[in-house]
């Protein structure tokens, strides 16, 4: 089963890149697909810990939390892409870090 | 055969943090969700991969296809604004560039950014090697669960994880859906179609098709759910996706849905739910204590609300606010709070 | 009579079920936000007279045991917390809804103040059910679950009011919550990688020193420590409390990092207590020290009565991470004691001050303190709570801060450590500092106020008032609630009454 193992490690990569994107990034919306691949990270983990060793013993407890983390992502996800729009709107502004702004074309983040 | 598995393993497990640094490192937002949805779905081959097929399924539905579709919906309010405030106050805006001071922040923390960084990486080495050094448990509670299935009513493991064992978990996720809802109409109102977006025809005809279909797959998911992998999620998404189908098709009829209507559907589940934990205590048990010759009938009764609440939730998280009130005053209301005032009316 | 269980499924079920009725019937949410608030109080009432007769309970939800199932654990801890929510619950409901029954400016303001009293009072009821429901589990995924719904429905109550500035903090506190909330859930996945256990009481009889129990703990805490904004994380606290509503305000300086709190001293002081090195223990206190200067210099320096207001939140939460290594030192149990008397009374006296900085803010049009000499003419029972609340906050007896800084003196310099009892005197002195400022505008500088014509409803002042006499009075009642904390308390000190499962 070592290479069912090496999808911890896969994780672990996405929870890192999340992390990175997430404190990193400017623009509001990139921080968000930062904060979902952040919990896409866990998840792997989580059910690469249940696989079991022998075929069918497979623990049901992480799916089922997995299941409630996706569905909790989501709505945290939808919560927090309405309010960028409303950031948008209110401050004319979608670069949270960033004092002035720059001149952005079509689709692009500076 | 193992060795086709494990150089199937393999590229899985390098392409996804592959997509993931492609996905934030790109400079196009367009392309960055479109790379998101792509590693979406490759996580639901994961799953698969993994034996967690209502995962999967959940994985392709939700956490792939909804979470993209309002992404691109949210890049495209986005764009909007700032095509429309482009057009307004360009000169306005050149003026207040020219006179902003450079960007000092990032250049000037290379010191701080690089110990973070080496933090991180330190951390992550750190949680790798603890890994690796584990003792992997046996089973975690995955004996136990086996072992008080047949209490349960249901076949499926999962269900009863979700519905039996830790079934007050998953009252408060949908609470949880319950409230993105709730916050999603405080904060906005629905998105109006401009008026030079009109539904392909193609589109409108396709969906005439697709969404009956998509009903009575997502009842077999439901119904299925309680021996083989479904459930209330996973039937709930594709009613959802159902929604958005006839969002996207601007069916004049979902737009007219009276709110009163709106608001039932989506408590729905969540009341039938804590109406059913309530019951439960009443005939004589502990909350959400089943009892035991009917679980299976209660499971499928909430399961089946539930479904419904998810799908209208999802659908209306994706039309992105509350409806249009006929009220007049709060339509003036709207216009007044719209435009921000704070002349000290109490924050 | 019906025993403590049935009161804590009703904490739960109760608010759950008006925030539902609350959103399909927004018309009458006037009458039913807060008839669920006193429902609540009674329900809180309920239980801890029940737990008194009948002590610490474990309740199986579903009817399914531990390792399976998920447990309601009703110790003294959560009985006094969930009594702390239900009074300053009680009291903010009270605010708010004199506050949302306002017709505040010219007419055409009405359609907002509509909106937001129809959403204010179902995001309230969830927070305050999963408040209930957080104090009250045994689970950690469970609370994880809680977690998420108190984090979303604080940031929706803080963008509630609209401004461009509450909008843009409580994105910031959005972002830092799910940031949160994920290091949770890691911490979680590790745990139960490690021991196949999520049920706390059984975690704290497994655990061991093992690689993957310090990884999993170091992420447990850095979630709960950013949703907690400790020094030096606590950068998106200050907007968010200060622009929000004075009821949001108020939840959340009051009872909303509370829960956070709650769940570090649960993990350091019960736990992982047997496995934590002392010298792990310092690091949180070291911080607190960071905290509580950093929060009152800041304090000192503002300008804005909210932004001081949310500055001394941050310099308050210090003093409870500085009793962390206390706990650790004491073999007896005052440091446990002393940390929640901290607790319950900075939640009713900065409720209060929130509370009474928006009625202010209301009479006055701003709420710059320079310009708000002479306000005490206008509002005598605002600007009184608020300096009670401030001096409360101090720590003059016999305020419950002031038995909580008492105890902690003692086990400082009882245990030798004395520096963080230096740490409490300056940081007590700080607060006096800035609390002084504000009661000298309030009180004693004499100008004329122009106020702006606008009815306060009494309700707001007196609710404001009453929360503020009693965190003073909180430590003449110092008996009782220390009675309560001994059954099923983690310390060998006490008795453990706790029925394992």
């Amino acid at each position: 089963m070592n290479t069912i193992f090496l999808y911890n490690f896969s994780g672990l990569a996405l929870f890192a890149i999340g992390l990175h994107g997430l404190i990193r990034s400017s623009h509001l919306l990139r921080k968000i697909l930062a904060a979902n691949l952040m919990s896409s990270g866990v998840f792997l983990i989580m059910i690469v810990g249940a696989y079991g060793t022998d075929k069918g013993m497979i623990d049901p407890v992480p799916h089922a939390m997995v299941l409630t983390g996706i569905v909790v992502s989501v709505s945290a996800t939808a919560v927090a892409l309405a309010l960028v729009c409303l950031v948008q709107e209110t401050t004319n502004r979608v670069l949270l870090l960033q004092k002035r702004k720059k001149e952005q074309g079509r689709r692009t983040d500076a | 055969m193992t060795s086709v598995m494990s150089f199937f393993d393999i590229m899985l497990v390098l392409a996804l943090p592959w997509l993931g640094w492609r996905l934030l490192a790109s400079p196009d937002l367009f392309r960055a969700v479109v790379l998101f949805i792509s590693l979406g779905l490759l996580m639901s081959l994961t799953w698969v991969r993994l034996h967690a097929p209502d995962v999967a399924l959940a994985e392709a539905a939700i956490g792939a296809g909804l979470t993209g579709a309002l992404f691109l919906s949210a890049l495209r309010r986005l764009e909007r604004m700032q095509d429309s405030e482009r057009r307004l106050d360009y000169a306005e805006k050149r003026e207040e560039e020219r006179q902003a001071p450079p960007a000092r922040r990032r250049r000037s923390k290379p010191i701080a950014y690089g110990l973070a960084l080496l933090l991180l990486v330190f951390f992550l080495v750190l949680l790798g090697w603890s890994l690796v050094k584990t003792s992997v448990s046996p089973g975690g509670l995955g004996p136990a669960v086996t072992g008080q299935m047949g209490q349960t009513g249901v076949q499926s493991q999962v269900t009863a994880v979700l519905l039996n064992f830790r079934g007050y978990d998953t009252l408060l996720e949908v609470m949880v859906l319950f409230l993105a809802a709730l916050g999603s109409w405080s904060l906005t109102r629905i998105r109006q179609p401009l008026p030079e977006e009109v539904a392909a025809p193609v589109l409108a005809s396709l969906v005439r098709l697709l969404v009956p279909l998509m009903i009575i797959v997502a009842g077999y998911l439901v119904w299925i759910g309680s021996s083989r992998a479904g459930g209330a999620f996973q039937g709930g998404a594709v009613l959802g996706a159902a929604g958005v189908l006839l969002l996207l098709a601007d069916v004049t009829v979902v737009r007219q849905i009276p709110s009163a209507l709106l608001r039932w559907a989506l408590v729905l589940g969540p009341l039938l739910f804590l109406l059913s934990a309530i019951a439960c205590m009443w005939i004589g048990g502990n909350l959400l204590e089943y009892p035991r010759q009917s679980a299976g009938a209660w499971i499928l009764l909430i399961e089946s609300a539930t479904a419904v609440s998810i799908g209208v939730t999802l659908a209306a998280l994706y039309a992105g606010g509350r409806p249009l009130e006929p009220s007049a005053l709060e339509e003036a209301g709207e216009v007044a709070s719209e435009s921000g005032g704070d002349e000290g009316e109490g924050e | 009579m019906p025993d403590t269980a049935f009161w804590a499924v009703c904490l739960v079920v109760v608010p759950l079920f008006f925030a539902i009725i609350c959103f399909v019937r927004s018309a009458l949410v006037s009458i039913l936000g807060p008839l669920a608030a006193w429902l609540n109080a009674i329900a809180a009432l309920g239980m801890t007279v029940s737990f008194v007769h009948s002590g610490p309970v474990r309740y199986a939800i579903g009817g399914w045991q531990v390792p399976l199932g998920i447990n309601f654990r009703i110790d003294g801890l959560s009985v006094l917390l969930i009594a702390m929510t239900a009074v300053t619950g009680l009291s903010v409901s009270m605010y708010a809804s004199g506050y949302f029954s306002l017709r505040i400016g010219p007419a055409r303001e009405q359609g907002r103040h509509q909106h937001q009293r129809a959403y204010f009072w179902p995001l309230w009821l969830l927070l305050w059910a999963a408040l209930h429901g957080l104090f009250l589990s045994a689970d950690l995924f469970n609370i994880y679950v809680t977690l998420e719904i108190t984090g979303l429905s604080a940031v929706l109550l803080t963008s509630l009011s609209g401004k461009a500035a509450a909008r843009l903090a409580a994105m910031r506190y959005l972002l830092v919550s799910l940031l949160g909330s994920c290091s949770y859930l890691f911490g979680v996945a590790l745990l139960y990688r490690c021991y196949g256990i999520l049920d706390m009481a059984v975690l704290a009889r497994l655990v061991s020193p093992a690689p993957l129990m310090w990884v999993s703990l170091a992420l447990l805490t850095t979630g709960l420590v950013l949703k907690t904004a400790l020094f030096p994380l606590h950068f998106w606290l200050p907007p968010a409390h200060a622009n929000a509503l004075a009821p949001v305000s108020a939840i959340l300086s009051g009872l909303v990092v509370k829960a956070s709190l709650y769940l570090i001293l649960r993990l350091w002081g019960d736990v992982f207590a047997q496995v934590l090195p002392l010298a792990a223990y310092l690091l949180p206190g070291a911080l607190g020290c960071g905290a509580v200067l950093w929060g009152a210099v800041q304090a000192l320096l503002q300008k804005r009565l909210k932004m001081l207001i949310a500055y001394s939140t941050v310099a308050q939460l210090g003093y409870m991470f500085i009793a962390l290594p206390l706990i650790r030192l004491d073999h007896g149990s005052s440091a446990w004691e002393a940390v929640i008397f901290l607790i319950m009374s900075h939640a009713c006296a900065k409720s209060a001050m929130f509370m009474a900085a928006g009625s202010i803010f209301l009479k006055a049009g701003h709420d710059r303190i320079n310009d708000l000499d002479g306000i005490k003419e206008v509002l005598p029972v605002t600007s009184f709570a608020f300096v009670v609340a401030g001096v409360s906050l101090m720590g003059f007896p016999p305020s419950g801060a002031f038995i909580g800084k008492w105890l902690l003196l003692g086990v400082s310099l009882a245990s030798g450590q004395w520096w963080w009892g230096i740490m409490l005197v300056i940081g007590s002195l700080l607060a006096a500092g800035y609390v002084y400022r504000v009661a000298c505008h309030l009180l004693v500088f004499k100008a004329p106020f122009y106020a702006r014509r606008q009815f306060i409803p009494p309700v707001m002042e007196w609710s404001a008032l009453l929360l503020a006499v009693l965190a003073m009075l909180l430590g003449l009642f110092a008996g009782y609630p220390l009675g309560l904390l001994e059954a099923g308390s983690p310390f060998p000190g006490h008795a453990c009454l706790e029925v394992m499962p």
